[in-house]
């Protein structure tokens, strides 16, 4: 499709996108709408012009850009999610066939395929709930006060609902992306957005400080992830991932891409909080609005995730000329994930507030996500006669997990936003007496820890186990091995993933206790504020956590259907 | 329709609980206290059913299955479901020789559990907690699917977590995340050993007929995977099942869970949690790993001596029942390990009934803890002196479980001791004498020591000092009917030990042939 032909078609393949943009003119314009009138010069007929005058009623109230963002992010997820599941009357997946945009002169541009789909239904998911929480979160007054604050609180709530959809919208062009450069401008799009959301609470201290922390690491890692574009375009000609890939796969590797692979690899990093790149993390996540951090660990990080995959598997793919037939950078990201998934767990450990904590713990994460990237680097090894069904395993095991963190990392995150509504949830104390106080917020807290940790039957352990699972079936190779020694060193990094579940067994288990053993601080008995929307939005992630840690089935196979469709 | 029965023990009270939890957390304290009995009624009323389901079964009113004539690596009552269709996950059911008598122990165990702690506080959430342990421990017994045992295996580290937290000592919160961790870790490892076997192997199967099955195949004209990696993958299940045993040096987690664990908690820890890691052994390493298990033999046969012999040592140094009760377990599933490396099919049966003996005996000597702790509000022998004649009930009970511990004839402790002792002697000979003296060492000492603290000393007229003047009790009702249900088991499986040896040893025979050691 030429993407110079607007019409239907184009309507209809970029739905979704289409629907966060037309959602985000609305928030702009809405509320500022009054029964101003335009009368017509010479005339007495008076025409309703919306702009001046006095606000209306309905438009006035300051919970209208929240719900406006939440119904724009649920029409854009249900045409995503109805983009996944629809099926033909034999029951295959009707949208099996990828749909490209391209410019006029053929470069291709967007990608619209399951793979790119299932990014944008964890991005949407993840924002949906985080806006959702959010309608009760953020703090609003009488519209008919004229007390400076309330004015102010009022005036803010629009903004925030803003950086919302232009971060979805950003994320989704990161899914969409068929060229470099387009990616990395919904990158920046995305990310500045989740700059300023992470600053939004900039009257207290650590509001500013992470905010601040988290843009100049961030705009750092960006710039060098620039330079390395830059470079691979001169390597290459074009940031067109069709021509890098080919271009990789004639030319192989030189110290120039070799270089510009490695500045590329800093930008992203940072955006999953990799170690050695994510000292950031913990003061933003702290200094956040906490569904603003649950953003942060799951769809800012999915999107970090998604670029890796881009550039790591569709342009530097395994490289069967090379020597064990393995990607060149396998060892790079292989120290990289054991670095991080034991730095973030042994940091963890230590830190007494919850958000950091759970900080560290998308650090762990991210650990465990790179050690599957690792994998995949080395799927060719001795796999001749398993073919690319590791490669598979382990991408769908990727994408399941992402899809799934959104359920129980983001949840997690809500039942401390829920906290902060009653004044702070930065110690493990804020914690304590959450099973007397709110029964069933408690263990939906208690599911999402242990889901974090990896114990059946929630869904993180599902997830933990696909990915071990792929870890190792590429490590065994095609089937026969002398000894354990002989396997793939990849195995190691399956063996340092389980210790690690087990070390950050302590500080998930720690969470339980604390709610469920200490007395609640003093003054901070009883139920917590109500806040339906942020109830209604946990309730959500604890189902999902449980139903799809029973029956994942059903998304696996999604996962594993998208897979051909990276490339 | 047909019934699935076994699929029905485990999810009936898994539900159950659910339910009953959620009911729970919804009500306001009054009308909490209000439901409070009626909730331990209905949780009883579940756990009989089972039981009874349980005897349906083995009487062969359901399903009339000949116990006695089960081939190796076939199973009884089987249904399989689809679970999770893209990786071949199956919930798939089915009891043979091995798995069934634990079944049968865990729903008899139960209703005791219940009945003797019938008073416990807060019985809103424990008793439904209960009921959920039960479910998943019977989960782990019936599972045919790798996926599915897993899930079961970490499942009960959940209810069991939240009753030592709960209801435990005032240690509790260290002994719980010691518990979780210690178990985690090594399952954790077992896990990755599972992986690393699914990929190696030809069929690629979840399904533990279908390993086995290929296992078999292979081991008897060679070795399957080949032997290093077959002793690698043996270390690492193993590693999972020791922890969980326990055996040394991986035991220390185990006398702290039981210390600060509720009487409940402890009676269904020793009883079948423990007994899940040896079910394990037979089930995963041994029936897919004889070769490997043939070049560890020694080193579990050292394992399980340090076991006895520590177990049995530290045992005689404490001052504190529980502790001790706790200890004396660490040795007797040394006894365990000593069945399984004399490699005779006797040595494996008495391995099977030694599981099972001393599933109905360390509950009993822990309902006896619990009752001493309740009344006495002590745990220190110390404080025992004298008690026949303040608690005639209570004392006699915890002599008859002290004498059943340590293998008093015509009790069920001693039959799984002779069998061991004599397929002990037939494998190692000589050595026979650490392991026979040490445990006829210790029988005396206890039966002394016992005698001395329980029947000597003390005053009629003056009660024990922790009671701080409180009057004298004796235990209640239901904790006689408990201690009542638990001896009169452990005599009739001590007269009639065939009851259930006789399956076992089928299944031993079978499976010692199946796995090429002779017999």
């Amino acid at each position: 499709m030429d993407a110079n032909t607007f019409d239907m078609d184009l309507l209809q393949t970029l739905g979704p996108e289409l629907t966060v943009f037309v959602g985000l003119l609305l928030i702009m314009i809405i509320p500022n709408l009054g029964n101003g009138k335009f009368r017509i010069p010479g005339t007495q007929i008076e025409l309703p012009w919306f702009l001046g005058g006095t606000r209306y009623k309905a438009v006035s109230s300051p919970r209208l850009p929240g719900l406006l963002a939440v119904l724009t992010m649920s029409l854009a997820l249900i045409q995503v999610l109805w983009y996944l599941l629809e099926t033909n009357a034999d029951g295959s997946r009707a949208n099996a066939v990828a749909n490209v945009i391209s410019s006029e002169n053929g470069y291709e541009i967007f990608s619209v395929n399951l793979f790119s789909r299932i990014f944008e239904a964890i991005f949407f998911a993840a924002l949906l709930l985080a806006a959702l929480a959010s309608l009760d979160r953020l703090p609003t007054g009488s519209v008919k006060s004229n007390d400076i604050d309330v004015l102010f609180n009022n005036r803010r709530q629009a903004d925030f609902y803003i950086l919302m959809l232009t971060s979805a919208l950003g994320m989704s062009v990161v899914a969409l992306a068929q060229d470099m450069f387009v990616l990395f401008i919904g990158l920046e799009l995305a990310s500045f957005s989740t700059y300023v959301l992470v600053a939004f609470h900039k009257e207290t201290r650590a509001g500013s400080e992470g905010g601040a922390k988290y843009f100049i690491v961030g705009s750092v890692a960006s710039a060098v992830g620039l330079y390395g574009l830059s470079m691979l375009y001169l390597w290459a000609g074009s940031l067109q991932f069709d021509v890098l890939a080919a271009k990789w796969a004639t030319d192989g590797a030189s110290s120039l891409s070799m270089m510009a692979l490695g500045f590329v690899l800093v930008g992203f990093a940072f955006k999953i909080s990799a170690a050695p790149f994510h000292f950031a993390a913990p003061d933003a996540y702290s200094g956040a609005n906490s569904p603003v951090a649950g953003v942060l660990a799951t769809a800012s990080k999915a999107m970090g995730m998604l670029g890796l995959m881009r550039v790591l598997l569709l342009i530097t793919v395994p490289d069967s000329a090379a020597e064990d037939e393995s990607a060149v950078w396998i060892g790079l990201l292989g120290v990289m994930a054991a670095v991080t998934m034991t730095w973030g767990n042994i940091a963890a450990l230590g830190s007494e507030n919850p958000k950091r904590m759970l900080a560290y713990s998308s650090v762990a994460h991210a650990g465990y996500m790179l050690a599957a990237l690792t994998a995949i680097g080395a799927w060719n090894w001795g796999l001749v006669d398993t073919g690319g069904d590791a490669k598979d395993i382990v991408v769908a095991a990727l994408l399941f997990h992402m899809f799934v963190l959104v359920f129980f990392k983001l949840g997690a995150f809500l039942v401390l936003g829920l906290l902060e509504m009653e004044g702070g949830a930065s110690r493990l104390s804020s914690l304590s007496g959450l099973g007397k106080r709110e029964p069933l917020l408690a263990v939906a807290m208690f599911l999402f820890m242990i889901s974090l940790a990896g114990v059946p039957p929630m869904a993180g352990f599902l997830s933990k186990l696909l990915v071990i699972m792929g870890i190792v079936e590429v490590a065994t190779g095609s089937g026969s091995l002398d000894s354990l020694m002989d396997a793939h060193w990849v195995w190691w990094l399956a063996l340092l993933m389980v210790l690690n579940s087990a070390i950050s067994m302590f500080y998930y288990l720690r969470v339980g206790v604390v709610m469920y053993f200490h007395e609640p601080e003093e003054g901070r008995e009883g139920p917590l504020a109500s806040g339906v929307s942020i109830r209604l939005a946990i309730a959500v992630c604890a189902i999902g956590t449980v139903a799809f840690g029973l029956v994942g089935g059903e998304l696996i196979e999604l996962c594993r259907d998208a897979t051909q469709y990276l490339g | 329709m047909k019934m699935d029965y076994l699929s029905l023990l485990v999810v009936l009270p898994i539900m159950a609980s659910i339910f009953l939890l959620i009911l729970t957390s919804r009500l306001s304290a009054e009308s909490r206290k209000k439901f409070d009995s009626s909730i331990r009624m209905a949780s009883l009323g579940i756990t009989l059913v089972m039981f009874a389901i349980a005897m349906l079964m083995f009487l062969g009113q359901i399903g009339d299955v000949d116990w006695k004539g089960i081939a190796f690596n076939n199973y009884e009552f089987k249904e399989s479901y689809v679970w999770i269709e893209p990786l071949g996950i199956e919930w798939s059911v089915g009891v043979d020789g091995l798995s069934f008598p634990m079944v049968w122990l865990t729903t008899l165990l139960l209703p005791i559990t219940i009945i003797a702690t019938w008073n416990e506080k807060a019985g809103a959430t424990y008793f439904p907690l209960i009921l959920m342990m039960g479910g998943a421990l019977i989960g782990v017994f019936v599972a045919l699917d790798l996926f599915m045992f897993y899930v079961f295996w970490e499942l009960t580290l959940i209810p069991m977590f939240f009753l030592i937290l709960k209801w435990g000592g005032k240690d509790r919160k260290y002994a719980a995340q010691k518990f979780f961790i210690y178990t985690f870790t090594a399952s954790v490892v077992m896990l990755l050993g599972l992986f690393t076997m699914y990929f190696l192997m030809d069929t690629q199967t979840f399904s533990m007929v279908e390993m086995v099955t290929e296992a078999n195949g292979a081991n008897t004209s060679g070795v399957w995977l080949g032997l290093e990696v077959q002793k690698a993958l043996f270390i690492m299940l193993m590693l999972g099942f020791l922890v969980k045993l326990p055996a040394a040096p991986f035991h220390t987690w185990l006398p702290d869970a039981h210390v600060q664990a509720p009487t409940g908690g402890s009676m269904l820890l020793a009883g079948v949690m423990l007994k899940m890691g040896a079910y394990g052994m037979f089930r995963l390493p041994i029936s897919l790993f004889p070769h490997a298990l043939e070049e560890f033999r020694f080193v579990i046969m050292i394992i399980g001596l340090i076991s006895l012999v520590w177990g049995a040592i530290v045992c005689l140094g404490q001052t504190n029942l529980k502790k001790m009760v706790a200890y004396s377990s660490v040795s007797h599933m040394g006894v365990i390990l000593l069945g399984i490396a004399s490699m005779q099919p006797l040595g494996w049966a008495a391995a099977l009934f030694m599981m099972f003996a001393h599933g109905i005996i360390s509950p009993m000597l822990f309902a006896v803890c619990g009752a001493f702790k309740h009344h006495y509000h002590s745990m220190e022998i110390g404080a025992m002196r004298g008690m026949a004649k303040h608690s005639p009930w209570l004392a006699t009970s915890m002599m008859f479980g002290w004498m059943a511990s340590l293998g008093l004839p015509l009790l069920a402790g001693f039959v799984a001791e002779l069998m061991l002792m004599v397929a002990y002697w037939h494998a190692y000979g000589w050595w026979i004498l650490l392991p026979g003296l040490v445990l006829a060492l210790t029988a005396a000492y206890y039966l002394w020591s016992m005698q001395r603290t329980i029947f000597e000393g003390g005053d009629e007229t003056q009660p024990p000092e922790s009671l701080h003047g409180e009057p004298v009790p004796d235990i209640a009702n239901s904790e006689k009917l408990a201690m009542l249900l638990l001896a009169g088991f452990t005599i009739l499986f001590g007269i009639m030990p065939w009851i259930f040896l006789d399956m076992m040893d089928i299944w031993t025979r079978n499976a010692m042939i199946f796995l090429g050691f002779g017999a």
